[in-house]
């Protein structure tokens, strides 16, 4: 599934089913992780954890590093192909451009009614730049967590310099993924983002949101229009109607 | 962007998978015990020689571990900040003299079993400190690397960087860390909230082991119970020990392996039953390493990043390939 204009439906579609699975995948290992990396610090029997029901396990280190060793797994191996995926299909869309820290600011701006909205391409510039952010921490996260595991495994006396420092900085970047996570949520209740929870959930965000704020996205996904006298409804309609078969995704984004 | 390949998508998705399986099984054939390796140490403790110093007020290992080692804890915060919500305190600072259990100022105790083998009455000291397993859960866990499983293969807890959230003690087989609040790091961070004080365990004297003089409780002991050396040559020594004397190890296969032999002339099980086990006074039991069954998922992890890449790399040909022979159609 790519990226296209049902206009008949007034949907954009903006994510294709890979794009939906690596997020939620990402989303639900990391969640996972999450939570059994809380109960490893150790945190379950001190906070009474245990005692909310269903939960009496969690004070068990060993079946909380099964879950973070199993959601480890999946979490990982959902970012390398994330990585190799779009890295091969030259997908650039998140990635930020030049401007984006101002532009981030005058967009967060808007949200306190201070100015107006420039128009947007697929991502918002805050999107750009949180994406990096997010990268960054997973990306210390796993190898950090590989480095652990290395030695979990295979060599208990490793050198403790590195085992201190990638234990140092898996805490440390713990916190920064929680951070990430409720920042994110909290990104997406915002009101002029709340449309967009429609896309990560079937793929589609609806036309005229897109046509109101992602102007230079819907641009890129329009064919180029035909003079006004060779084109009979070219008045009506600016933007011309496109769907499954007529429009295959010009780009192929996360 | 133009891609060109000269694979097709089911010959690339076959060496792909190739490829994964190569790399995955090459993570796989890491020698498991890398760990057992040359400057090991192992101690060895001959429980036909130790007569528990009956003799003596406490027996000579006790009080040499206590002399150098129970003064190293320093005066806990007074009030000790009480722990929310448990509100669970452990200070042991007013029983310093307590010598039959573990505790933070006791770090090594003389356990007593009286047996009846066969109608034959026999007694039997057994000497209890840390196992300094080959591999280690309490180090290997410990959420703030505080426990440090060295190369000469003791396991020590680092007191200025340990929380006292005794996920070691949980996590050890024989409950051996103790631990004493109002102690250590947590004060200067969120006493009540955070941690409870730092865990205490034998470390086999790794400052003298430094200065290559041997741990105060194998120097003590006046029956020469106990003794210390390379790795390869205690299991072996242990070996032929327990082989002439028809006797029994313990500590070889427990916890997938430690760095303390005991050998005794009568077999564990029966000394298992007849110790005082307790708070601080583990049994002798047969061990298992829990984490073992965690090893094959952590291979997993490791080899996750080259899946991960191989089926990227695999879907995003399929994705071009499928984008070519649509547009070939077109064109058609």
């Amino acid at each position: 599934m790519s990226e296209r204009i049902i206009r008949e439906k007034n949907r954009v579609v903006r994510h294709g089913w890979v794009e939906l699975a690596g997020h939620w995948t990402i989303a639900l290992s990391g969640l996972a992780l999450l939570l059994s990396g809380l109960f490893e610090l150790p945190m379950a029997a001190r906070f009474k954890i245990t005692a909310i029901p269903g939960f009496g396990w969690s004070s068990d280190f060993i079946i909380a590093l099964y879950i973070h060793y199993i959601a480890s797994v999946v979490f990982i191996a959902a970012a390398f192909f994330h990585l190799a995926y779009h890295g091969l299909l030259n997908d650039r869309g998140l990635l930020p451009k030049k401007g984006d820290l101002k532009a981030s600011i005058d967009v967060i701006k808007t949200f306190f009614g201070m100015g107006e909205e420039p128009p947007f391409d697929k991502y918002l510039p805050e999107q750009r730049l949180a994406y990096l952010g997010t990268a960054v921490v997973i990306g210390v996260l796993v190898l950090t967590g590989l480095i652990k595991t290395y030695k979990n495994v295979y060599a208990p006396d490793l050198s403790h310099t590195m085992v201190f420092w990638a234990t140092t900085l898996h805490n440390l970047f713990f916190v920064l993924f929680i951070l990430v996570f409720v920042g994110h949520i909290g990104a997406i209740l915002l009101k002029p983002n709340r449309p967009m929870i429609r896309g990560i959930f079937t793929g589609a965000v609806r036309l005229d949101y897109a046509k109101h704020r992602h102007p230079l996205w819907l641009a890129v996904l329009e064919p180029p229009a035909l003079p006004p006298s060779k084109s009979p409804d070219a008045a009506e309609a600016p933007m011309a109607a496109h769907t499954a078969e007529s429009s295959p995704g010009k780009y192929h984004s996360p | 962007m133009e891609i060109k390949l000269n694979l097709n998508r089911r010959s690339f998705l076959k060496t792909a998978g190739a490829a994964a399986m190569i790399g995955t099984t090459g993570l796989l054939e890491i020698p498991k015990k890398a760990w057992a390796g040359e400057g090991r140490l192992a101690t060895l403790i001959d429980l036909t020689k130790c007569d528990g110093c009956t003799d003596r007020e406490m027996p000579a290992c006790v009080s040499a571990c206590k002399k150098i080692k129970a003064g190293r804890i320093p005066e806990p915060a007074d009030p000790i900040p009480i722990p929310f919500p448990t509100r669970k305190v452990e200070d042991w600072s007013k029983k310093k003299d307590v010598s039959n259990r573990f505790t933070p100022y006791n770090l090594i105790f003389v356990q007593k079993a009286d047996l009846d083998i066969s109608g034959q009455k026999k007694t039997v000291f057994i000497p209890r400190r840390c196992m300094h397993c080959d591999n280690p859960a309490c180090s290997t866990l410990c959420p703030f690397a505080a426990n440090d499983k060295f190369e000469n293969g003791a396991v020590v807890i680092d007191q200025d960087t340990c929380f006292g959230g005794a996920k070691c003690k949980t996590l050890c087989p024989w409950e051996i860390p103790q631990r004493q609040s109002g102690v250590g790091v947590y004060l200067k961070v969120l006493p009540t909230l955070m941690g409870n004080g730092v865990m205490y365990k034998c470390d086999l004297c790794s400052d003298l082991l430094k200065e290559n003089k041997t741990p105060a409780c194998i120097e003590a002991c006046p029956k020469k119970a106990m003794s210390i050396g390379p790795r390869n040559e205690i299991y072996a020594k242990a070996g032929e020990l327990a082989k002439s004397i028809g006797g029994y190890l313990y500590g070889k296969e427990e916890n997938d392996g430690t760095g303390t032999l005991y050998v005794s002339p009568a077999p564990f099980e029966f000394l298992d039953t007849a110790v005082q086990k307790g708070p601080g006074q583990p049994g002798l039991g047969r061990v298992k390493r829990r984490m073992a069954g965690t090893d094959a998922i952590g291979k997993a992890v490791l080899a996750a990043p080259a899946l991960g890449i191989v089926a990227g790399l695999a879907g995003a040909f399929a994705f071009i390939s499928k984008r070519k022979d649509k547009s070939g159609k077109k064109e058609e």
